[in-house]
């Protein structure tokens, strides 16, 4: 059933961004070593099964859990294992499989098990294909416990993949065909995809295909910031909050990708473990914007080399320019959270008189530029804070912008005074959903969100509790 | 701009060496970025509006040109040394507390030292002006700690300041606008026997005499130095509500309010509240309801709050004008509501975060 979705109040609509990852796909060549970290979470962490001077192949499991919960470590090169290094001091690198890669097949050995008519796999079977590949973890008992599964594409960002590759050709068959094996083994589960309004042609097309089904739902939201954020994707989907500090799975939701759910479909039905991943290249720092297809594992330098442009300093950012990180360590290896890299200009040079420009390429939350009539030019973009810090006027654009519906000027001005108490629980800072808007949109150039973390960082300290 | 940057490093080199000159940094750090703009860069997230502040102020200045220009026009280029005055006499206050302070100069006086000038009648001497203004800026915002935490806004204070303390100047020079030709584009100012005339809201107050709405949409009345051209006025503040940088809550609410007050109490005093298109158009209800009511960091912040101000200034500006000695009901409810905008936000936030 296709449904469109009324929007939420508040967020804001990137438009028209200069280097959007173009639907092409090319293979990353397969690089000379892959790092392959064995930590699954913050404390987490699975056991090695290989030494030193091990030969391994592509896909080879080569990290358990010896309860098997923990999603499995696999060798995503063909080659031998160089050395296992394990932290030292510091205690938030986990240990790392280095693997040299010894020959240049791009074969992947099957999983074993798996049957391309998945239909008559039992779903015991299933579901341990679906965790030896390390496609994604299924929560613990999950064909009771999930009510919901959510497939999200929102493309909210400024910098999106294009969800037209990723779904490309026979690949929405094989979406399709995923999203059954997920509904098979989670029975009591609805299956809702939500989608940007703009991808037409797939929404089309996977109406049209699963008309006939009554436990699907297809939904169609305005691609606003950030309509992809959990909280907000589940407020306006199934009036569902999440309480502060819990996730998705406590309410029987599991959000996915499309992505995820094709790692699905390819390890029960072709048996391939999940080792490669597309990862677009966005943002105008990249000489080339297109998404590539590459092998995790692979250190980020052996990605980047020779894509960006050399002439300026260049930030490169992980998936979100609002809430991605800085990627500053070119050694670290490509993991499963990687879907795009973007690179844009760092700190480029001041401008001559810019308060009193037309303004024809700047992006803002008002309408004070001529950008705003101007649809057909892109944007500028980069890291510069266009402002100087100045003191609160009320204007009030963190408040209207807030998809959170909480009043950040407000709680900023508590923090900066350290009044730590329970007005600030009162007016619902724990309600934050860190989306960055507030510090976005602020023309005094406030750190919103920095302060409002610090205050919810000193109200847990200092024993004050989040209302439920 | 090669020669401007490297003139201020070098100047900046001089201070940074010679302590005595050190306090003028803020100056210089002004002049620096006004001119290139910053270059702080962001962190999390990592990409900011381009908007700031200079932009937001130069916004509403921009909203003021039709009516400076208009006001040239009917009054003589004598209001540009009004205005003159106005911005040197105020910044000097500005950069005088920035130093003392030893912080930023910031840019929320750009708007105060036109809009000031504006609410002045034409023939105002220009030593009041500059008493007016310092008087505005040091007592309607640097004595609350500047920008941001003022209660008042600094241009009413100065305002009824002048017209508190110099009544017989502030009351007599109203002149007869130029209406012809080149008018007060080539013009000091228009010659003395002209001032006689009477501004439309005196005129109901005391004679009952009702100006034509076209005299006054065009400006061809009596009144303050800004408030007369109110087509302009009406021009600039829908730019401003469109471009964002005002909410459209309080002038709207204070613009049907003020008139509908009106109609009601015109039809039990006759004589006292004048019928409502009329309330509308004379004095400077137009400009204080689009750029001085609207001011963020006077007026309420929540949005039912913005309501409340609305209908309350709307309320009070017609009793004011009506009932009260004076005739300036605008800027004497603009100041009331001023000092109702704490309690006001309190009590919203107070209603609205009840039930959890």
């Amino acid at each position: 059933m296709l449904k469109h979705l009324r929007t939420f109040k508040g967020g804001f609509r990137f438009k028209n961004y200069p280097g959007q990852a173009k639907p092409l796909l090319s293979l990353a060549e397969l690089p000379l070593r892959v790092l392959i970290p064995l930590s699954r979470s913050s404390k987490a962490e699975v056991k090695p099964l290989v030494k030193k001077g091990d030969i391994v192949f592509a896909g080879q499991i080569i990290g358990k859990d010896a309860a098997d919960i923990l999603s499995p470590a696999h060798a995503s090169v063909n080659g031998i294992v160089e050395d296992i290094k394990y932290p030292k001091e510091s205690k938030s690198e986990s240990a790392i499989i280095v693997i040299r890669s010894s020959d240049t097949s791009r074969q992947v050995k099957p999983l074993g098990g798996q049957l391309a008519s998945w239909q008559k796999l039992n779903n015991e079977k299933i579901k341990e294909l679906i965790f030896l590949s390390g496609a994604l973890g299924l929560p613990a008992d999950s064909s009771g416990k999930i009510t919901q599964i959510i497939v999200q594409e929102t493309a909210s960002e400024p910098y999106n993949y294009s969800l037209d590759l990723i779904l490309e050709g026979e690949n929405t068959l094989n979406f399709i065909a995923g999203i059954n094996i997920l509904k098979k083994i989670m029975p009591s589960a609805q299956v809702n995809l939500v989608f940007s309004r703009k991808n037409k042609k797939i929404i089309n097309e996977i109406s049209k295909l699963t008309a006939h089904l009554d436990w699907f739902n297809l939904c169609t939201v305005e691609p606003k910031y950030p309509q992809g954020c959990q909280q907000v994707l589940l407020s306006t989907l199934l009036q569902k909050k999440i309480p502060h500090g819990g996730c998705a799975s406590d309410i029987g939701v599991i959000l996915l990708s499309a992505e995820e759910v094709l790692a699905v479909y390819d390890a029960v039905a072709l048996g391939k473990p999940f080792i490669e991943k597309i990862v677009a290249l966005s943002g105008p720092s990249f000489k080339e914007n297109i998404h590539l297809k590459v092998r995790l594992g692979t250190p980020l330098h052996e990605i980047i080399e020779g894509r960006l442009k050399s002439d300026e300093s260049i930030r490169l950012i992980l998936n979100s320019l609002f809430t991605g990180q800085e990627l500053k360590a070119l050694l670290s290896p490509i993991d499963k959270t990687f879907a795009q890299i973007i690179a844009i200009a760092d700190s480029k040079g001041r401008e001559f008189l810019a308060f009193a420009r037309p303004g024809c390429r700047q992006d803002s939350y008002s309408r004070a530029f001529l950008a705003h009539w101007l649809p057909g030019i892109k944007k500028s973009v980069d890291t510069n804070q266009h402002g100087e810090e100045r003191p609160c006027i009320s204007c009030g654009f963190c408040e209207y912008s807030c998809p959170a519906m909480i009043i950040p000027h407000l709680l900023v001005k508590y923090v900066r005074k350290e009044i730590i108490d329970e007005i600030l629980i009162n007016y619902e800072i724990f309600n934050c959903i860190e989306c960055g808007l507030c510090s976005f949109v602020c023309p005094s150039k406030i750190p919103l969100l920095k302060y409002i973390q610090e205050g919810q960082k000193k109200l847990l300290a200092e024993g004050f509790h989040v209302k439920k | 701009m090669k020669i401007i940057r490297t003139a201020l490093k070098k100047i900046q080199a001089v201070i940074e060496k010679n302590k005595y000159l050190n306090p003028l940094k803020p100056i210089l750090n002004a002049a620096d970025e006004a001119l290139f703009g910053t270059d702080k860069i962001n962190i999390i997230p990592h990409i900011t509006d381009y908007l700031d502040i200079k932009r937001f102020m130069f916004m509403v200045v921009i909203a003021l040109v039709p009516v400076v220009i208009a006001s040239v026009y009917f009054w003589g280029l004598r209001v540009l040394a009004v205005i003159a005055v106005s911005y040197i006499f105020g910044g000097l206050v500005e950069v005088g507390f920035a130093i003392v302070r030893k912080k930023e100069i910031h840019e929320g006086f750009l708007v105060t030292g036109l809009i000031f000038p504006l609410i002045l009648p034409p023939g105002v001497p220009l030593w009041i002006v500059a008493v007016g203004i310092m008087f505005g800026v040091i007592f309607g915002k640097e004595a609350f700690g500047g920008t941001g935490r003022n209660i008042f806004n600094p241009a009413i204070v100065g305002r009824i300041f002048l017209s508190v303390a110099f009544p017989r100047i502030m009351s007599v020079n109203w002149q007869v606008p130029f209406s012809s030709g080149w008018g007060g584009l080539a013009h000091y100012q228009n010659t003395i026997d002209a001032i006689v005339k009477a501004t439309p809201l005196v005129l109901f107050k005391n004679q009952g005499i009702v100006t034509p709405w076209i005299n006054m949409l065009l400006g061809s009345g009596a009144g303050c130095i800004g408030e007369t051209f109110r087509i302009g006025i009406i021009a600039g503040g829908l730019f401003l509500i469109f471009t964002k940088i005002v909410d459209w809550r309080i002038p709207l609410a204070y613009l049907i309010t003020a008139p509908l007050f009106a109609l009601i109490g015109n039809t039990f005093f006759h004589s006292h509240l004048a019928a409502p298109a009329f309330q509308l158009l004379s004095g400077g209800l137009l400009l204080g309801a689009f750029f001085m009511a609207t001011d963020p960091v006077t007026s309420p912040f929540t949005k039912p709050g913005k309501w409340v101000a609305g209908v309350l200034l709307g309320i009070l500006t017609a009793l004011i004008r009506g009932f009260s000695g004076y005739v300036e009901g605008v800027m004497f409810s603009i100041l009331l509501v001023n000092v109702f905008t704490p309690l006001i936000d309190s009590v919203v936030l107070k209603l609205r975060y009840k039930t959890q």
